[in-house]
């Protein structure tokens, strides 16, 4: 039980011969919200993807609740997982997306239910009481029959945490949550994600919001060119920086 | 209303000549289509009555395009028998399209070189030859298999053997044809509708734990309904016209069953319009379903579904019916 949820060591990952990672440490602690911060480019997205297996990394050890992501040990070696065992372990791991991508085709009740019956096979009865329950949890009791395209961009973004939610997720991601969402609408989100880091979740964050960072995350990571540049407490790490290149971004973050 | 504070400063809407002027044009054109299609004149043929003691010889009056003949044999079972055939190709050959479509569609995006590039070459080769080519090499495929035997090559494992001259007939011989035809067609129709979806669909798919075939199914074939649908209305309807050319090789469709009665009674004309009117009655029972079929995938995609002809006639009505009332002086609440 003392083993972090997330624990990674010495992961590369490259594009067509670019690499975006070079070697990233990381432990995310059960119940701890990490904030990945960083200039576009820096691999912290890439990170969060390489976390659930949205994305290969090359090389390195990445855990995640003490079980390596896409690949099994076995006899000194690895060994690739089925697609069926990728999808198992991904389904525990919740993600939230820039673009909020929810299914265009579905309601919003349908967003939530769908995963739970047909990833978990959860009942339809059980699937739509716990979507309600969720969905009532972001505020959004009354648009359960709406379509993704009648609603606010930072609506979207509350039914996407409550469909990522309605998996039972063990760790939450969430790629710069707030980034496509008009000013006036980031504070719902933000809302949301705060009451589920005091719920418990665990949580890794990639954003801009530097308030949100500070006020919520129990540790933050510092990422330039795909090493992590600077890593410890938001509070600390954020007001008195002591990497030239993390004062050189919050100075023009800020 | 409240220009210069005075509430009863009207509008006057811009008069548009020009469209004045098209429609007259255009309703000329019209009333000459009308004429020529349904008013009698005079014909080659002279009748002679007598009236009143006196022969009385004149041209007789007819219908141009001969209206009684073709309403006398629009329900012939002959034509009806020819129309179910034209039916049953087209019907049988867009599932075969439709199926092989996806498959082959599905195969040409798989990260294995290998189906892709028998995608490819299958869509290559159905559309690079003439369909008719392709039907006329169908119906003569008892010639080149006699014997149809599906198993493992130069290993003699047998799977399924069958005569093909006597359990094919040539109409399903055609559909076969029309359809592996048709299937090159739709897979380019149902990749680029596979490829509209956006990728973040299939991510978030993906991020729930779904599987790349429950993904496809719940995801991403939904979504690229939508695209897909109004092309393969398009070739259905094409479909339901490129059976006539079955006639080539002896198979009595609709356009078959009204060339053998002409050429017995040389009514052409007349038989053509039979079959072109079998033609157009089918294809626009066919394209109502597609809007329909089109509204029902639609679904998320727009704001608010656009009306269907009966609400939109419905509106109409109501538009003018308000403005009659506002007309006679009557105040439309605002």
């Amino acid at each position: 039980m003392n083993e972090p949820m997330v624990k990674i060591r010495g992961v590369r990952k490259s594009y067509n011969g670019i690499e975006v990672l070079k070697g990233v440490d990381l432990n995310v602690d059960r119940g701890e919200v990490t904030c990945l911060i960083g200039p576009s480019g820096s691999g912290k997205s890439t990170l969060l993807r390489c976390i659930n297996h949205l994305e290969k990394h090359d090389s390195g050890e990445l855990r995640v609740d003490n079980e390596l992501v896409g690949y099994e040990l076995r006899n000194n070696r690895l060994y690739e997982l089925t697609d069926k065992r990728v999808c198992e372990n991904r389904s525990r791991i919740g993600m939230v997306f820039q673009r909020f991508n929810l299914f265009q085709h579905l309601t919003v009740l349908e967003n939530v239910t769908v995963g739970q019956m047909k990833v978990l096979g959860v009942r339809r009865e059980d699937a739509t009481k716990k979507a309600r329950e969720l969905l009532a949890r972001v505020g959004l009791k009354d648009k359960e029959s709406s379509y993704p395209s009648q609603l606010s961009g930072g609506q979207q973004q509350r039914v996407a945490i409550a469909r990522a939610l309605a998996m039972d997720p063990k760790l939450m991601l969430f790629d710069e949550p707030t980034s496509a969402l008009d000013p006036e609408l980031v504070g719902e989100v933000l809302e949301v994600m705060k009451d589920l880091a005091r719920s418990g979740m665990t949580m890794i964050v990639v954003t801009h919001e530097m308030g949100f960072a500070r006020e919520v995350a129990t540790s933050a990571y510092f990422l330039d060119g795909g090493v992590i540049e600077e890593s410890g407490d938001p509070r600390v790490i954020l007001s008195t920086p002591s990497s030239e290149r993390l004062k050189n971004f919050l100075s023009k973050v800020l | 209303m409240t220009a210069n504070g005075d509430a009863t400063v009207k509008v006057v809407p811009v008069r548009h000549y020009g469209r004045w002027v098209g429609v007259a044009v255009v309703g000329l054109f019209l009333a000459m289509v009308v004429h020529t299609l349904f008013f009698k004149v005079a014909s080659a043929k002279v009748v002679c009555h007598v009236v009143s003691g006196a022969k009385v010889c004149q041209h007789a009056m007819v219908y141009r395009y001969q209206w009684n003949i073709v309403g006398q044999y629009f329900f012939t079972s002959e034509i009806l028998h020819g129309l179910l055939r034209t039916l049953f190709l087209t019907v049988v050959a867009m599932v075969i399209g439709i199926v092989l479509g996806v498959t082959i569609a599905v195969m040409r995006m798989s990260p294995n070189r290998v189906l892709s590039s028998i995608a490819w070459t299958y869509t290559w080769f159905f559309r690079g030859t003439p369909v008719l080519v392709q039907l006329l090499f169908w119906s003569f495929i008892g010639a080149v298999y006699p014997h149809l035997t599906f198993g493992v090559p130069f290993m003699h494992v047998t799977f399924i053997h069958f005569n093909v001259n006597t359990s094919l007939t040539i109409m399903e011989a055609c559909a076969i044809g029309l359809g592996l035809n048709e299937g090159a067609y739709m897979s380019e129709i149902a990749r680029a509708g596979l490829i509209s979806v956006d990728e973040g669909q299939i991510e978030a798919a993906t991020s729930l734990g779904m599987t790349r075939r429950q993904t496809l199914r719940l995801v991403t074939i939904p979504q690229a309904m939508r695209v897909i649908i109004p092309p393969t209305g398009n070739e259905v309807i094409s479909m339901l016209k490129t059976t006539s050319l079955v006639s080539v090789v002896g198979v009595i469709d609709l356009l078959g069953a009204a060339t053998n009665i002409y050429s017995e009674n040389y009514e052409i004309i007349p038989l053509l319009i039979v079959a072109s009117l079998w033609y157009l009655l089918v294809t626009t029972v066919l394209s109502t379903g597609q809007f329909y079929l089109e509204r029902r995938f639609a679904r998320g995609a727009l704001r608010s579904p656009p009306p269907t002809p009966i609400q939109r006639l419905r509106a109409d009505l109501a538009g003018v019916a308000s403005k009659f009332r506002t007309r006679r002086g009557v105040e439309v609440a605002s």
